[in-house]
């Protein structure tokens, strides 16, 4: 039944997706955006940009780690944001959030408003365990 | 901007009565795109992937009150559009169940312009 309503290449994501591994995470899981703060964006568009990232992250580790995602929906989708100081720092975030298996997302802005075409403005981790994600994340001030 | 009326967009419209900081703002917008999202993901799927192929469209609008956050809220799903009102946990800033964002779409930019065109960006 959920495949009349899915679509054909969400259809075909799922069939030859790699199957979910172990079991479901039992801690509260989270989301952190690493926000650009170097680009100094007005309050609007960071909410617009934290709302890509945190799209884009739910629907890319939707595939790739359904148990993830799943329980972090159930358990209120917390998140989190928090300032990175330019484009490097916020690259520099994100490859140690790769090596540690952590899902990642980042965003480009199209660059309509306020700021040049094709800025890095959020990288978002996660859903990731609190645990995992404090060494990266924890040093970072709250936005 | 360089779209059409048809291009699926959504909006994320913020209480501004209640001066969340800007970080809040950002996090609640976001529960606003996600829920929407999945919802959508399920009701409008061809809508919801046309709507990410052209860039996942948002924006960020503001309102004065919960009153008029309900009454265009009620608008917008006799419209048929898909519609998330987000109530906050009220860890920080907010009473707990506070209605702090309404997210609206992705649906025909159309539509939603029509409901929210007097809206400013926040």
């Amino acid at each position: 039944m959920p495949q009349r309503t899915m679509g054909l290449r969400a259809f075909i994501h799922r069939m030859t997706a790699p199957k979910p591994e172990g079991a479901p995470p039992t801690g509260e899981l989270k989301m952190v955006f690493i926000v650009n703060h170097g680009l100094k964006m007005g309050k609007g568009k960071i909410a617009a940009q934290v709302g890509h990232g945190a799209v884009k992250a739910t629907l890319d580790a939707a595939n790739r780690h359904p148990l993830l995602v799943e329980s972090w929906l159930a358990s209120g989708q917390k998140k989190i944001c928090v300032k990175g100081d330019d484009a490097a720092h916020l690259e520099t975030l994100e490859r140690e959030a790769q090596r540690l298996k952590i899902p990642t997302a980042r965003i480009h802005d199209a660059g309509h408003t306020q700021i040049p075409s094709g800025s890095l403005t959020v990288v978002a981790l996660g859903p990731a365990d609190p645990s995992q994600l404090e060494p990266i994340t924890g040093p970072l001030k709250l936005l | 901007m360089a779209s059409t009326p048809d291009e699926p967009t959504m909006a994320l419209i913020v209480r501004h009565d209640l001066r969340l900081s800007t970080g809040k703002i950002a996090v609640q917008c976001a529960h606003a795109a996600v829920a929407c999202t999945v919802a959508a993901k399920k009701s409008h799927a061809r809508l919801t992937e046309r709507w990410r192929q052209s860039g996942a469209r948002k924006i960020c609008l503001k309102i004065d009150n919960l009153n008029e956050l309900q009454r265009l809220a009620g608008q917008a799903q006799s419209a048929g559009l898909v519609t998330h009102l987000v109530k906050d946990a009220g860890h920080t800033e907010v009473e707990p169940g506070t209605i702090t964002v309404l997210g609206i779409g992705p649906g025909p930019r159309r539509s939603i312009d029509a409901l929210v065109g007097e809206l400013k960006p926040y």
